[in-house]
């Protein structure tokens, strides 16, 4: 694919969550669909605001994890009924709650590396280039203590002038055009 | 400032809401009605061929409310201790029930009162009080040899004497803590805002200790009134699993009255989905640490291959105890469990209640596992007499009962406390914590 030229969006810096939140909402309520929140830490409900759907990260993380016990699991029984079966104390070759133990711990480390990988795998990350890192309050803000809304330039309701004036109806610190 | 005007307002008036009087007069409905029941049970059960245990199984599932009620009142106290210690917003909305689950302390102790009193009829050991008298009971056939010896052993520690004061000890320890807590609770709710930092440190200095006793006083409590009945059997994990079934219990009731209570103000105003979300999460925490220590203490036993100890296991597994113990695991740690890993659930007030009433069942269920197997009728041997519904009618009353006076006691209180750092930040919208 060719670089991208032009206008990425319009960036609105805020100084709390809070005013990042009110002003998504409003935005999204006024049909905005093409735009982002960024924030130095989880902010869910600005998540919320933008209405961002649901993702596979809990199934992957569930069929991880089953996946995990259940191998662990005919691994045990494999090796303790079929392949090397031992007489330990007179208990039956199949001891299940021997098994448990190994078999909840492997549930666990590939619930976890599947809920890793998952999320990695669903949203793109590592990336090494984005258009917002040409605007420097951003640069200096995003990670530290700065709030701030894009909108995107690919939504159709995006005008360079009106957005703007849009966005500086909410009274954030800044807006700055990012190019690509 | 944007987060000053966008807080909400405390309600003028923060005592607890009508509603509280209506689900007391239920309870006692509730309480009266299954009283009447146990009653009548327990003469059907006195008249049944062979076995006349009417009056047994009533005391037996006595014992069983008793254990239930004391989780709330004892592990209310231990909560609040907890909470104390750790702060969190989460306090803000469990601190005044938990207050008012361990001021039904003296309730408690009357019902502990009737174990007591009648000992002799749940505690083999009460019956054999001198070396003579096990060893004549050997020669009649009415204990085994390996009974006499244990009985014989564990003297010095069960005995009748013993029994009745480090029980009134630890009812002592606990009401001296429920009467201080409760005493400073309201004393630092009258202060100003200056002096919220002396009240954190005060509070947690008596509750960090409080802990450490508690942790212990409930370990002898457990021992004695429930592990006790089978002489033959210890675990050094016992208290602990009793200590863990109250966190369970205290926070599933403590979730149900604050999503309960938060139809109305004041609660409406200071619960958010984060704190309950939150609330949700510890419980899961809980489930969790169960169903470990008691995998793990049957695992430990079950590995060791320890003849003694297994035939506890037995009792409660063999003779259609199997099915009790399979329906115990899908009750106490399957249903919760797989209920609560949900993010959505745990977000909806209904379903969570739902889950928490549910897992209140189990912890009375789980109850029955522990207590009616140690008797010499029950073990390896589960079957139907008029008796074993007392399991239902008597816990169902205590409960009912108990639960009225946690009503009442609820009713005491305004229910938000206002010298509290975390008020300005439960008041203010989700998103503007910073």
């Amino acid at each position: 694919m060719p670089p991208r030229e032009g206008t990425y969006g319009l960036l609105a810096e805020f100084e709390t969550p809070g005013d990042l939140v009110r002003a998504a909402q409003q935005a999204y309520k006024d049909g905005w669909r093409r735009l982002d929140c960024y924030s130095p830490y989880p902010v869910e409900e600005a998540a919320e605001a933008i209405g961002f759907h649901r993702n596979k990260v809990p199934l992957l993380c569930l069929i991880g994890g089953l996946m995990g016990g259940a191998a662990m699991f005919s691994l045990e029984t494999w090796i303790s009924v079929l392949a090397y079966p031992l007489n330990v104390a007179g208990r039956p070759t199949y001891s299940w709650p021997a098994f448990a133990v190994p078999a909840y711990e492997w549930t666990i480390l590939w619930a976890g590396l599947s809920a890793a990988f998952g999320m990695l795998a669903l949203n793109g990350l590592p990336s090494l280039y984005h258009p917002l890192f040409n605007a420097p309050n951003f640069r200096d803000g995003a990670l530290t203590d700065k709030f701030f809304l894009c909108l995107e330039a690919l939504d159709p309701k995006f005008d360079r002038v009106e957005t703007k004036a849009y966005l500086e109806n909410m009274k954030p610190v800044s807006v700055v055009e990012v190019d690509y | 400032m944007a987060h000053a005007t966008h807080a909400k307002q405390l309600p003028a008036d923060l005592s607890a809401p009508a509603l509280v009087d209506g689900w007391r007069n239920r309870a006692l409905v509730v309480g009266v009605i299954f009283a009447v029941l146990a009653i009548i049970l327990a003469f059907l059960g006195q008249a049944q061929d062979p076995e006349h245990l009417g009056w047994d199984h009533f005391l037996r599932a006595w014992t069983l409310g008793l254990m239930v009620t004391w989780g709330f009142a004892v592990g209310g106290l231990a909560m609040l201790m907890v909470q104390y210690c750790s702060g969190g917003k989460w306090g803000l909305l469990l601190r005044r029930p938990l207050e008012a689950m361990s001021r039904t302390l003296p309730l408690v102790f009357v019902y502990w009162v009737v174990t007591a009193v009648f000992m002799k009829r749940l505690f083999l050991w009460a019956n054999y009080p001198t070396n003579g008298s096990t060893a004549a009971a050997v020669k009649t056939g009415l204990i085994t040899e390996t009974e006499k010896y244990m009985i014989d052993f564990k003297r010095p520690m069960l005995n009748s004497f013993a029994f009745w004061w480090v029980s009134i000890l630890c009812f002592a320890i606990w009401a001296f803590y429920m009467w201080h807590l409760n005493r400073l609770g309201l004393k630092r709710d009258a202060d100003g805002p200056e002096t919220t930092p002396h009240w954190i440190k005060r509070l947690e200095n008596i509750s960090g200790p409080g802990l450490v006793i508690y942790a212990f006083t409930m370990t002898a409590a457990s021992i004695y009134w429930v592990m006790s009945m089978d002489v033959k059997w210890f675990s050094t994990v016992y208290g602990l699993l009793f200590l863990v079934e109250q966190g369970f219990q205290v926070l599933a009731l403590g979730i149900v009255v604050t999503l309960s209570l938060s139809k109305e103000e004041p609660v409406k105003t200071i619960l958010r989905r984060t704190e309950q979300h939150d609330l949700g999460k510890f419980t899961f925490g809980f489930v969790m640490l169960n169903i470990y220590l008691t995998f793990g203490q049957f695992l430990i036993i079950w590995s060791g291959n320890l003849p003694l100890e297994i035939n506890w296991y037995l009792d409660r597994i063999r003779g259609g105890w199997g099915v009790i113990i399979t329906l115990d695991f899908i009750f106490h740690w399957l249903i919760p469990f797989t209920m609560l890993l949900s993010r959505d659930l745990k977000r909806n007030k209904k379903r969570l209640i739902r889950v928490c009433q549910f897992m209140i069942f189990a912890v009375a269920f789980n109850q029955f596992w522990l207590i009616e197997p140690n008797f010499p009728d029950a073990a390896r041997n589960l079957h139907f007499s008029w008796g074993i519904l007392e399991y239902i009618a008597v816990p169902v009353a205590m409960m009912g009962i108990w639960v009225a006076y946690f009503c009442m006691e609820l009713k005491k209180r305004p229910l938000v406390q206002v010298n509290d750092p975390h008020l300005a930040e439960i008041l203010e919208p989700e998103h503007a914590i910073a």
